[in-house]
């Protein structure tokens, strides 16, 4: 951490030179709130673990032809998505799961999955959010999504930039194989925004969906977006006209509840010349023995002088201290940069999931184009992540930046996997890639696993990786002022991290610091 | 000696024009000052003087002792006997500041047609004039700028011009950042350069420098324009009231 | 699956067709070992492109049965000439006696594989494709294996002292279609010191191996210019195990070489012992291709080591230059200090650089860090130079060997880094303008 730790010495002389009272001091230092510590001190671990009980519909166990149908039709698709699917299948069958990631897990048994399960209240759909089950209504309060028009309050810190009445965020809740409902449609619709599920989107706009889906991941990407193509169940839409600012956040929030149950959703975003979009994506599941699969795809395609911001907050149960259960997350992400200046970011906060298998990628085509990648993956205990990004330079003048985070702790492994290309057309393109590993314990691993391909002079691309554990200085530092260990190092983490944070809408940077706290629960002692 | 007749200069990729039409003429000899706000193109104009690429030259000239610079390379220029002191020294991992002095000492002596300098030669006279700047040798020895602080490296500047004896000196804002002790010592590294064969263009935004460096002459540089041209006074004028009164009185 | 299946057939059919192009040594001492090896590379073949390993180097010329025939190459201007050293001469993979010295050197034993393998017993035989095979896994190094199977000549060198002279290993090439194995192995016993000089184009297509087990708080420093034969074809590997308070040099210097791949593994493992390796390479398209890979991966078992990786690039005219580079730092090896650093620098549009730098750590107290930056020319650091005299192409010369200055740091001596540093101001100065 060379260059890391130097920063955080001078950050710190500063403020001892400052002469505050102690917790100023550490608020100043790291951007750290009290909350944090205090979130520390009162949370137990994985706080989404709990089951709805509520009565399901399952397609049968495991996947053949049928059940795509079955999926399709449930979803009242027309014969061209249901063909769209069938030709997914052909090809998975014939396609091996990849194994080249840094990642240990038992075979996965495709069979003894179930592909959909619906609440069986939502039987018939319901035409307004009173019509939603109380039930799932509850479920998606409890998890502090709560499912109303109103305005989400933003909090108490740093809420400069939010109107005093709070923000505004529409969300999609998908429940399952399902979505639930999404709000604020109405108000969405008179700025000519189309947030919606997925499988509403093939009835209602089937043009659309038509010209774009499988335009950024083709059906048959890789294995595991291949098996999405074929059984996606639900998803988000969205689709901002030319020139249109979103008048709020979108989001949509995945919540896993039957057992032995994959989620396999698909989201597709299309940001029109000149607009402008921030989706925020949340997900958690209960806790349960086994691991759980979960697939998705998520494709964005930006035209030109349009910008999309794409936030993740990955909570998917992690699986227990032996490494029993938890989900196995298999996900394929990519932007398509199709028009000139075309900007996207994507921002991940990865705490959850047995498994993490994910590389949100930026294919910057249109000249001057910009790909921004921040992310922080913490695994504790027996988690494995492997997780990074690819820049794909196609177009004259584009920019990359990818700040990457990893944290690892107990006996978990985190790798960080990423591609920058530089094309030869890619005339006078800049990347910038961070890559820094914070050990803690002697028990985990922290790898680092960059591919550089440069192949134009004029272009530049700098890499820079450290590897090193959480400073003993640092620690020492907070500890004297009277924290216990795991607090220090929730604060030093926090600091760690701040760079990605502070790329986070609020509301989520909030959510996202507690959860580095909570996802590190027991590493240290 | 430098002679500046109507030149116009763009930014070459933007095509934003940026020197709108400058004209100055400085005699050896003298100390001329440009002053101005910032943004107002000082900068520019000593890179376009000294050739740095990204710069188009539209219209006008410049000459120094009637040979026209703006053909030449920058090389040619600084063998030609003009010396910009730059705003930001660059800095160069891998180049130890003594090779990099030497490497430029000699090019130039041979460019003049004179012999290049033997190691022990050279080492005896960076030896003495970076004493006379309180440049110490662990200095030399590390690469060109590297780690150096604001007024280490502004120092090195002066250094650098100390060593070349060049005959037209622009200096830009050779004393912005330094403390006060080190802005004398930068003030008399240069006036122990002053000579009736010498001319110096200081680019500054302060009187403090020129209380150290006699100014003959001051210009005021407004929006890529000569916009006035007065003796040392004009420069007290700016230091009290600003470049607000004196852009008011010529709009 | 069938496609598997078929890729497998046909990489047993390549290593059979190159095995049975080559006549096997049956060997004395070295018999088990080649043996072993043999059996190694039936099993794992030869690489093919699609390899993980070989991305971006197309092995094909390694594998082909016969070298692509080149230009002979007799001249190549010496380096080093003027050092007091003791030189051994090889000519297309065999020993010139006339050309050189009486292998006689104070606390140093020296002996030739060809000579040495007539008998059953050597000091040797421990070793001798001992280090190779442990540099097997975590990746495959086919050629390796095939080299220690069919190694028909190479230096056996153990150093009970402080050598007085460097030892010199001088390669020529003079046909256009020599075919060379090399396989050399040394072994610096405790507190003992050698500095090794191999210098040269071995053959039209070469394959060598080089073994160093440096005992105990011994140290190896090794200097390595490549011979400048555009033609040749060339894949090496560097086997090192670093003990307690040891230390390993390797520094190379390419010049020209169409296909150059040099692996190095090395083991750090003893506590407290050093390991560096650095390169510099310059290929300029227009003097016939260039393709220059650095294969390395440093595997830190031990407490308290360093390990330093410095290698740099420049590339010209459709040049092409590959790093791939590892750390791996296993558990339980604390305080382990390691630092990568991999950089090219472009000086036109054709050429490129594609990098793979590596981190594998599964300690918690290390310090490690990697970087790695592809470019131009710096154009302000040149506009500085010349805005003070300098010449255009002195100045870029000069930026080439600051650029280059951190990987050259790694010769100790200095008169050695010297001569380096003479050869590249050489080859800039060819190609001025
Ligand atoms: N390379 C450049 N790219 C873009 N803008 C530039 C560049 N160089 C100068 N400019 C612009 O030209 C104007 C003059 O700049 P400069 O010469 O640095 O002013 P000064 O030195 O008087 O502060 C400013 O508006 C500046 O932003
Ligand atoms: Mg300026």
């Amino acid at each position: 951490m060379r260059k890391g730790s130097e920063h955080m010495k001078i950050e710190r002389e500063n403020t001892m030179a400052q002469g505050h009272d102690t917790a100023a001091e550490l608020e100043v230092r790291e951007g750290v709130d009290r909350e944090t510590v205090e979130t520390v001190q009162n949370m137990g671990a994985y706080k989404y673990g709990w089951e709805t009980e509520i009565e399901m519909e399952f397609a049968p166990m495991g996947v053949n032809e049928d059940i795509v149908r079955l999926i399709s039709e449930k979803n009242g698709e027309p014969q061209w998505m249901t063909d769209w699917r069938l030709a997914a299948f052909a090809r998975w069958k014939e396609m091996e799961e990849p194994r080249w990631a840094m990642l240990n897990y038992p075979e996965i048994d495709y069979q003894s999955q179930y592909y959909y399960a619906k609440p069986k209240s939502m039987a018939e759909k319901p035409k307004s959010l009173e019509e939603v089950d109380p039930k799932l209504l509850a479920t998606y309060e409890k998890l502090g999504i709560p499912l109303k028009e109103q305005m989400i309050l933003a909090g108490v810190e740093g809420a400069e930039n939010a109107p005093a009445e709070g923000r505004k965020v529409a969300v999609d809740a998908v429940f399952d194989s399902v979505s639930v409902g999404t709000t604020f449609k109405e108000e969405l619709k008179k700025a000519g925004v189309i947030f919606c599920s997925i499988s509403e989107a093939i009835r209602e706009h089937p043009d659309l969906v038509r010209k774009y889906l499988g335009s950024v991941v083709p059906q048959s990407d890789n294995f595991f977006a291949t098996l999405n193509s074929a059984v996606f169940s639900d998803g988000s839409f969205v689709y901002i006209p030319p020139n249109t600012r979103c008048p709020m956040e979108l989001s949509t929030y995945f919540r896993i509840n039957a057992e032995n149950t994959g989620q396999f959703e698909r989201t597709l975003i299309i940001a029109d010349k000149g607009s402008y979009v921030s989706y925020l994506e949340g997900c958690t599941a209960p806790k349960r023995d086994t691991a759980q699969l979960h697939a998705a795809v998520v494709e964005i395609v930006i035209l030109e002088d349009a910008e999309v911001k794409y936030s993740t907050v990955q909570n998917w149960f992690p699986g227990d201290e032996e490494g029993k259960g938890g989900i196995y997350n298999f996900v394929t992400k990519r932007a398509d940069c199709r028009g000139d200046r075309a900007k996207v970011m994507w921002t991940q906060v990865e705490t959850g999931s047995a498994i993490t298998w994910k590389y949100p990628s930026c294919i910057l085509r249109g000249e001057a184009s910009q790909g921004e990648f921040y992310s922080i993956a913490i695994a504790n205990n027996m988690q494995q992540a492997d997780t990074g990004t690819k820049m794909i330079h196609l177009g004259k003048n584009s920019r990359s930046r990818i700040v990457s985070k990893g944290i690892s702790a107990g006996r978990a492994q985190n790798t960080y996997r990423g591609l920058v290309t530089m094309h030869p057309k890619a005339k006078n393109s800049r990347n910038y890639t961070q890559c820094d590993s914070l050990l803690i314990g002697d028990r985990c691993g922290a790898h680092t696993v960059p591919y550089i391909e440069v192949k134009n002079n004029s272009s530049r691309v700098e890499h820079e990786a450290t590897t090193s554990k959480v400073d003993d200085d640092q620690l020492f530092y907070c500890r004297s002022r009277g924290m216990d260990e795991e607090e220090a190092v929730a604060l030093v983490v926090n600091g760690f991290c701040r760079e990605v944070l502070q790329a986070l809408p609020m509301e989520f940077a909030m959510e996202a610091q507690s959860l580095v706290a909570i996802s590190l629960e027991g590493s240290v002692g | 000696m430098l002679e500046i007749k109507n030149l116009h200069v763009e930014l070459e990729e933007e095509g934003k024009p940026i020197l709108k039409g400058v004209n100055l003429t400085v005699e050896a000899g003298k100390v001329h000052a440009i002053m101005g706000p910032n943004g107002s193109g000082k900068s520019t104009l000593s890179y376009v003087l000294s050739g740095r690429d990204g710069y188009a030259v539209t219209e006008g000239s410049a000459t120094l002792d009637g040979e026209e610079l703006l053909e030449m390379e920058p090389e040619e220029r600084a063998a030609a006997g003009l010396f910009l002191a730059f705003q930001y020294p660059v800095e160069i991992p891998g180049v130890g500041n003594m090779t990099f002095l030497r490497t430029a000492v000699n090019a130039q002596r041979k460019a003049r047609g004179e012999e290049e300098l033997s190691a022990g030669e050279f080492l005896k006279v960076v030896r003495e004039k970076a004493k006379t700047l309180k440049i110490d040798a662990e200095m030399l020895k590390r690469p060109v700028n590297v780690g150096f602080s604001g007024g280490e490296k502004k120092r090195n500047e002066i250094l650098q011009m100390a060593m070349l004896e060049p005959r037209m000196c622009i200096l830009d804002e050779t004393d912005s950042g330094l403390d006060v002790d080190a802005m004398k010592l930068v003030a008399e590294g240069v006036n122990a350069l002053r000579d009736p064969g010498r001319a110096f263009l200081v680019i500054t935004h302060y009187q403090r420098l020129l209380d150290h460096i006699k100014p003959d002459v001051v210009h005021i540089m407004a929006d890529g324009r000569i916009v006035k041209t007065g003796g040392p006074e004009l420069a007290l004028e700016v230091e009290r009231n600003g470049y607000a009164d004196i852009l008011a009185e010529i709009a | 699956m069938t496609a598997p299946m078929t890729r497998d057939a046909r990489r047993a059919d390549t290593t059979e067709a190159r095995l049975a192009a080559i006549d096997l040594p049956t060997g004395g001492f070295t018999a088990p070992a080649r043996a072993e090896a043999l059996a190694r590379l039936g099993t794992m073949g030869l690489p093919a492109r699609r390899d993980e390993y070989w991305r971006w180097t197309d092995p094909a010329k390694l594998n082909a049965e016969q070298p692509e025939a080149g230009a002979a190459f007799r001249v190549d201007r010496p380096i080093f000439e003027g050092r007091d050293k003791l030189r051994l001469v090889f000519e297309d993979g065999v020993f010139d006696a006339a050309a050189s010295d009486d292998p006689v050197l104070a606390g140093v034993e020296i002996a030739r594989l060809s000579e040495a393998d007539r008998a059953d017993i050597h000091w040797a035989k421990a070793q001798y494709g001992a280090l190779e095979a442990s540099g097997q896994t975590p990746v495959a190094r086919p050629f390796a294996a095939l080299n220690t199977a069919a190694a028909t000549e190479g230096v056996l060198i153990r150093v009970t002292g402080k050598a007085a002279r460097p030892l010199h290993i001088s390669y020529r090439q003079s046909e256009k279609t020599s075919d060379v194995i090399l396989h050399h192995v040394v072994r610096i016993e405790e507190g003992a010191e050698l500095t090794l000089l191999e210098t040269g184009t071995p053959g039209a297509r070469s394959n060598v191996v080089m073994e160093v087990d440096v005992a105990r708080g011994a140290r190896f420093h090794h200097i390595r210019p490549q011979g400048r034969a555009t033609d040749r074809v060339m894949v090496t590997h560097l086997f090192a195990r670093v003990a307690e308070d040891a230390t390993f040099k390797s520094f190379t210097l390419t010049t020209n070489g169409k296909f150059t791949r040099n692996e190095a593994v090395i083991e750090v493992a003893g506590d407290g012992a050093t390991a560096h390796i650095a390169g510099a390479a310059l290929g300029d398209g227009e003097d016939g291709p260039f393709h220059h890979d650095d294969t390395v991966f440093i595997d830190h078992g031990a407490v308290g080591c360093e390990s330093r990786q410095v290698f740099k690039k420049v590339l010209k005219h459709g040049a092409t230059g590959v790093f791939q580079g590892k750390i791996l730092v296993r558990p339980g090896a604390q305080k382990t200090d390691g630092y990568q650093i991999s950089q090219s620098l472009l000086l036109d549009d054709d050429s490129q650089f594609l990098a793979k730098p590596e981190l594998e750590i599964y300690a918690d107290d290390v310090k490690c860090s990697h970087g790695s930056t592809t470019g131009a020319i710096d154009e302000t650091a040149l506009f500085y130079l010349r805005s003070r005299g300098v010449p255009e192409a002195d100045a870029k010369a000069l930026l080439i060997l600051s650029f280059l200055a951190d990987a050259i740091a790694e010769i100790e001596d200095e008169d050695l880094a010297g001569d380096v540093v003479a050869r590249l101001e050489d080859w800039l100065a060819r190609r001025r303008g």
